[in-house]
């Protein structure tokens, strides 16, 4: 260990790396899941709390690991107080659309805007809980900066992205993204963001053409072949011709538009990957710490063989549920056979195939997590390396921790992470 | 000194090793010699300082990588970390720390506590939501203002219309509108009149026959009563069409919209908020409340039936028309999967309200004119020649209606 120290004043660049071994991951993702489905997802805390301990633990920096010392009963409280604050909520939305009866669109628009800002506050907290738990060389992270600011930033960011087609989708990350960093800190070196809205715009425009630019071609077309005017006349006299007259407008750009579609969605799953890569290479070579600046070597290729190995897990799991189904099928023939109760028949043949909708499902969300969620974190963490690392050996403590509300209201309205 | 003291201390000389020592204000990594001695670990700079003294006491074990002892120490707000990567030496502090839990048996331990009292939770909601869930509703339905369940039902109302009205048959959705049902629109105002007068409700009721093929009816919540025309066409005696009516007005008197309403939301907070938050557990929240909800309407539905008998017979109607009307139907039905029905069995409805109504001589609650009238509440109007026939709708109008009566 000693000799990185030795080292480090003539190699710049600090090796990071992931000790972990996925058959470890695999375990502990399989026995929570278990768990989480016998206690009907309480268990959650505690497997969310195993899982950030083994990623932290073997997540390596210039030879030190980082150190998760969350408490799952923590969440455990998080969530609670996040109940006590939802419910009277809801609460208040169901009186207010009854009030207003139940058709009225704009309060049903408005609450989904308090969700959608809640959701991102509460991303904001358990971001900053998540953070103060996290030990480098005995000092924490932490986080600062008022969550309801980065609600409101990233809301509008949202309304920002959809307005463009995606298209402003690089800056408005680049922007979320500094307000987060320069708020993060370790210690007493402050964190920064300078990854640009550009560089990722200039890499992910041909993504963009390929998967949003046929579609919004094909709308042109078809715009251009719609008789607008006629059309008016037509609606003006409330005929029921109208919608008739617009499909004998369309039909020669029907063609178009089915083209238009199937390349948009080819090129959606094949373009996933690359989306997945560039955006995460951007992510960590955007990283600073004071002098301390992350690059990273992600390759697309290695994004790709993550999730080539997703789909090969993922049809595995397929074919063994199907030959358990299969197996089912023949056992619930041989019980209508056995007892002639049509009941209990019904009972039977419910519970199983709830248990094997609730295992595959549960297995592909493992799946996904042991071969894409952690698989892309130990990519990230292999392929980066620091320069300017010997800023990590003179750094003082600051900060405090925080409460795990954020990650309760998170978890209690689904948009939590890892 | 005698001989005899000296080699015991040899002999226990204090296990020592190398570790890696933070101090929690500054990030500086200090490679340390750690003595593990009677009360605690002597930490010593390269250089043979003394740099701290931890009990072990306090030590507490943090999460680190397999092959790292990683120790904190207890209510500490210092970060201070030693890391022992020495298994002779990592041994001997487990040894001598009783707190650090060697093998993890104590965190074991704790895992089955909390799986063991996570099932108990999950015991103790599901027995809430089968036993307290219905008597908490029913407690709370009559401190609910009648105002606000008008308003719910108001709420209810326009939804159920969108669903249900079938424009295309060519005539009004409500019937007893047109000149031709006026007559009809008469005698069911007058049928319930009586019932209405006999219930004394604490709100006021009103019934709606509307043209759908199908035999059913169902109560809103605040008093609004729908009559499907394919009920009408069923009935056989103004008695018939009372029972089911009577039935209703259970519901209502019962205020059994809301309390499905309260029941509903009860269980949403137990299923949805409390338990089922997994992938794949969205399957099993609408499982346990499927089967539940059709549990609390199992047992509104019986007591509707005894409100029926109860009433006609203040009425001095035929308190077992609701079963000889059930019974017709019956064979028309299937009964579907029993956990899952909305309504008890309908042998047992019919056993039971036969039971509860002693079989006595009644006159029609309706006279014959009145009868007829009503049962033409749906007639076509006269000026609209392409309506179709009462009772003759098109295939296209079926199958919307809920359950069976």
């Amino acid at each position: 260990m000693a000799t990185i120290e030795i080292l480090s004043p003539i190699v710049p660049a600090v090796a990071v790396r992931f000790l972990g071994k996925e058959d470890a991951y695999w375990r502990l993702r399989i026995k929570g899941a278990a768990l989480v489905v016998v206690t009907l997802g309480i268990y959650r805390f505690w497997l969310a709390t195993d899982v950030r301990r083994f990623l932290w633990s073997n997540t390596e920096i210039s030879g030190d690991t980082l150190e998760y010392n969350g408490l799952a009963t923590e969440l455990l409280v998080g969530f609670l107080f996040a109940v006590a604050i939802l419910v009277p909520l809801y609460m208040v939305f169901a009186l207010v659309m009854l009030e207003l009866g139940m058709v009225a669109i704009k309060p049903a628009l408005i609450g989904f805007a308090l969700l959608a800002l809640l959701g991102e506050y509460a991303l904001y907290r358990a971001r900053r809980y998540r953070l103060t738990r996290t030990v480098f060389r005995g000092l924490r992270f932490d986080q600062h900066g008022s969550p309801w600011r980065y609600a409101c930033y990233a809301l509008v960011c949202w309304g920002i992205v959809i307005v463009t087609l995606g298209l402003a989708y690089p800056w408005t990350q680049a922007f979320l993204e500094r307000f987060k960093m320069r708020n993060t800190s370790y210690g007493d070196l402050q964190g920064r963001f300078e990854g640009s809205g550009l560089s990722l715009f200039l890499r992910g425009l041909p993504m963009w053409l390929l998967i949003v630019g046929p579609i919004v071609v094909a709308l042109g077309v078809l715009s251009a072949q719609i008789d607008w005017d006629a059309l008016s006349r037509l609606m003006e006299k409330g005929d029921d011709d109208a919608a008739k007259m617009i499909g004998n407008m369309l039909a020669p750009g029907i063609g178009i538009a089915i083209a238009a579609a199937s390349i948009s969605l080819i090129a959606l799953p094949l373009l996933y990957p690359v989306f997945q890569a560039v955006k995460l290479r951007w992510w960590i070579s955007g990283l600073r710490f004071g002098e301390v600046a992350v690059t990273s070597r992600l390759r697309i290729r290695q994004v790709y063989r993550v999730y080539l190995r997703l789909m090969l897990y993922l049809f595995l799991l397929g074919l063994l549920a199907s030959i358990m189904g299969g197996m089912t099928v023949f056992a619930v023939v041989g019980i209508v056979r056995l007892i002639h109760n049509a009941t209990l028949t019904q009972v039977v043949v419910g519970a199983i195939s709830l248990l094997l909708y609730v295992v595959v499902m549960i297995g592909s969300s493992t799946i996904y997590q042991v071969i894409v969620a952690a698989g892309l974190w130990r990519l990230g963490v292999d392929t980066a390396a620091l320069t300017g690392g010997q800023a990590l050996d003179g750094v003082r403590a600051t900060g405090s921790a925080s409460s795990a509300l954020g990650e309760g209201l998170a978890d209690a309205l689904g948009v939590g992470s890892i | 000194m005698t001989p005899t003291t000296d080699p015991p201390a040899a002999a226990t000389a204090p296990p020592r090793g190398p570790a890696i020592y933070f101090d929690g204000t500054c990030s500086a990594r200090n490679d340390v010699l750690v003595e593990a001695g009677t009360a605690g670990l002597q930490i010593f700079s390269a250089d043979r300082h003394l740099l701290d003294e931890w009990l072990y006491a306090e030590l507490r074990r943090q999460a680190a990588p397999d092959g790292v002892l990683r120790l904190g120490r207890n209510g500490e707000t210092l970060l201070a970390r030693l890391e022992v990567r020495d298994s002779a030496l990592a041994a001997a502090i487990e040894d001598r720390a009783v707190t650090l839990d060697r093998g993890g048996a104590a965190e074991r331990k704790l895992r089955r506590k909390v799986v063991i009292l996570s099932l108990a939770a999950v015991v103790s909601l599901i027995f809430t939501a089968i036993i307290g869930v219905p008597v908490l509703a029913t407690r709370l339905t009559p401190l609910i203002p009648v105002s606000v369940e008008q308003k719910l039902g108001n709420a209810v109302d326009s939804q159920i219309r969108a669903t249900l009205d079938t424009k295309h048959l060519g005539a009004a959705f409500v019937c007893g509108t047109g000149s031709s049902g006026a007559a009809g629109q008469a005698a069911l105002d007058k049928l319930v009149g009586k019932l209405k007068t006999a219930a004394a409700l604490p709100y006021p009721l009103r019934v709606d026959v509307v043209r759908r093929p199908d035999f059913n009816a169902f109560a809103l919540p605040g008093g609004h009563i729908y009559v499907f025309q394919g009920l009408i066409d069923r009935a056989q005696s103004p008695d018939e069409l009372a029972g089911v009516l009577a039935h209703e007005i259970g519901h209502v008197a019962h205020r059994d919209g809301t309390r499905t309403v309260l029941q509903t939301a009860g269980l949403s907070f137990l299923f949805g908020m409390m338990l089922g938050d997994f992938v794949g557990g969205g399957a099993v929240v609408i499982a346990a409340k499927t089967v539940l909800r059709s549990s609390y309407s199992r047992r509104a539905e019986a007591s509707a039936d005894t409100y029926s008998v109860v009433l006609m017979r203040k009425v001095g109607g035929d308190p077992r028309a609701l079963a000889t009307i059930l019974e017709r139907v019956m064979a028309e039905k299937d009964e579907g999967i029993k956990i899952l029905a909305d309504h008890p069995d309908t042998k047992d409805r019919i056993v039971a309200i036969n039971a509860a109504a002693p079989a006595v001589a009644t006159t029609p609650l309706l006279g014959a004119a009145d009868w007829a009238a009503l049962k033409q509440i749906c007639a076509p109007l006269p000026a609209s020649g392409t309506a179709p026939a009462s009772g003759t709708a098109p295939a296209g109008g079926t199958a919307v209606g809920g359950g069976q009566k």
